[in-house]
């Protein structure tokens, strides 16, 4: 397999060839992004390369900060192989004020008995091993 | 528009079939489905070969399982929309044979799933999900439909009993199916007790990996007539795309927008209402999902499906029995199979020979199939 970057992204990669791999240096520098269309102005986020409406390519690399709201999550006992050890994590989705969504982990710090819906949670990038991830954690 | 029936059906013992191959599955069910419809192998013309193939040794399985069913030189081809496959296998054999191109066609719902190590599974599920922005979190697809739950309990306040009650209610019917893979009924304790998979979804809230086939012959009304006296003619059909990413999908995640667009087209194809079926065969992959099926076609109102349930709405007897030959949870989940084994409990009970669980004068039979985590789903209404 050729390893062009992306193979870094979350606790374990399946894709490695991306046009949107500049995330992980991003991520890598603490930093978490989206894209915006230059000509309509919308926002992606996870990334894309191509904006879906105005079918360009011309896309700019923009900050996803601020608060984000949860919607749902499960606690995961039973992992794919290479989650096995990690058993049980909980898994989350959560809605940005302007209604973008993201999926993914909830911090290890956060109490499950804690989580309910419309909590309040940041997301912040995080490293793991030689990878990068973003999970979702209590707000500072 | 061009009337199109179903002439026969067949369905194999589904559950661990470690006596049999995927080829042999499918023959299982084509030759009962001709022994149903009293015809011979040489009045299909073409064969459309359903299973979500990442799960089969076999590359192209088409290819084998047309030369084993002795259907070659004729046309076959595969057919993928994961656990939707079959249901969409017959959309497929509806426009082929209604265009003209086809008379009799077999649509050939089989999968092969036992046969995998565990671990090829555990990968495999870890796949199910878009595999750029969410497997490298360790989803799974119980997880998926757990979030969903969550969601429901949360908003609705429906509870893990509500949810243990699908299981309970399902296995009760699966006793009762000779073909089924579990033929024991479960207690509420039970299913309360098992493990958990992805909270709130324990193991008994969970359909099983199984080893299947099941096939339905799909004729144009001129040979309809020849062939049965009692066609199951296919009045609606609906099918209907959602994003694959979680993070895609709009609203409160308490129901499914891709069944509700599926069943709208469905519905306005057969020209019918919710309140008009008679029994219907839902995805019960896992017991949310039964009770968000029931409100996403329009059984019972947002955040009412564990109200249907607890009423007994969705027993045999009640206003609209739902998965009464078992479903997912009891019959086992040979993925490529199921959509052609819940249409195939349909034309049983069209035709009046479901036997112990026989809907009094049921004429109008809807299915329900989802596709993976939720990217497709088809809604299929047959009339007696």
């Amino acid at each position: 397999m050729i390893w062009v970057g992306f193979e870094k992204f979350g606790q374990s990669a399946y894709i490695s060839q991306t046009k949107v791999t500049p995330l992980i240096s991003y991520l890598e520098k603490g930093v978490i992004v989206g894209t915006r269309c230059k000509k309509c102005g919308k926002m992606y986020f996870p990334p894309r390369a191509d904006c879906v409406d105005c079918r360009t390519s011309e896309v700019e690399w923009v900050p996803i900060e601020g608060r984000a709201r949860l919607i749902t999550f499960t606690e995961v006992y039973f992992g794919p192989p290479a989650f096995e050890q990690s058993t049980p994590y909980v898994l989350g989705l959560a809605e940005f004020d302007n209604g973008l969504r993201v999926f993914a982990p909830i911090s290890r710090n956060l109490d499950r008995e804690q989580l309910k819906m419309d909590l309040e949670l940041v997301l912040k990038p995080r490293h793991s091993g030689e990878g990068v991830f973003y999970q979702l954690e209590k707000p500072d | 528009m061009a009337r199109v029936a179903i002439v026969g059906v067949g369905q194999s013992k589904f559950g661990k079939r470690n006596d049999a191959s995927l080829r042999e599955l499918a023959f299982e069910a084509y030759s009962s489905a001709l022994d149903d419809a009293e015809i011979e192998s040489s009045v299909i013309d073409g064969s459309v070969v359903c299973s979500a193939t990442h799960y089969d040794k076999q590359r192209s399985p088409a290819g084998v399982v047309a030369e084993y069913l002795g259907l070659n030189p004729k046309p076959t081809f595969n057919v993928e929309a994961a656990c939707a496959s079959s249901a969409v296998g017959l959309r497929i054999a509806w426009s082929l044979v209604s265009s003209g191109l086809h008379d009799v066609m077999a649509v050939v719902g089989v999968q092969k799933m036992t046969e995998l190590a565990s671990k090829e599974i555990q990968e495999l599920m870890g796949r199910a999900g878009d595999v750029m922005w969410e497997s490298p979190f360790g989803t799974t697809m119980p997880a998926y439909y757990a979030m969903y739950a969550t969601a429901h309990m949360a908003r609705y306040g429906t509870s893990e009993e509500d949810l243990a009650k699908v299981t309970v209610k399902n296995r009760k019917y699966g006793a009762k199916n000779p073909k089924a893979m579990f033929q024991k009924p479960v207690s509420v304790e039970e299913v309360l007790k098992s493990r958990p998979v992805a909270t709130p979804l324990k193991l008994f809230d969970c359909c099983a990996n199984a080893d299947g086939a099941a096939v339905l012959l799909v004729a144009n009304a001129q040979k309809a007539k020849k062939i049965t006296d009692s066609p199951v003619w296919i009045a609606g059909l609906g099918l209907a795309s959602s994003p694959m990413a979680l993070a895609g999908r709009r609203g409160p995640m308490t129901s499914f927008e891709v069944t509700k667009n599926a069943a709208r087209s469905a519905y306005e194809m057969a020209r019918v209402k919710p309140s008009e079926i008679d029994v219907a065969e839902v995805h019960d992959s896992f017991s949310i999902t039964e009770l968000l099926n029931y409100e996403d076609l329009g059984f019972a109102k947002p955040g009412k499906g564990a109200k249907l349930l607890k009423d007994g709405d969705s027993e045999l007897g009640g206003k609209i029995p739902v998965n009464i030959d078992g479903g997912l949870i009891s019959k086992g989940h040979p993925v490529g199979a199921t959509g052609a084994s819940q249409i195939a409990s349909l034309v049983q009970q069209l035709r009046k020979e479901a036997g112990d669980v026989q809907v009094d004068g049921a004429k109008l039979g809807l299915a329900q199939n989802i596709g993976g985590i939720g990217m497709y789903a088809a809604v299929t209404i047959l009339r007696a």
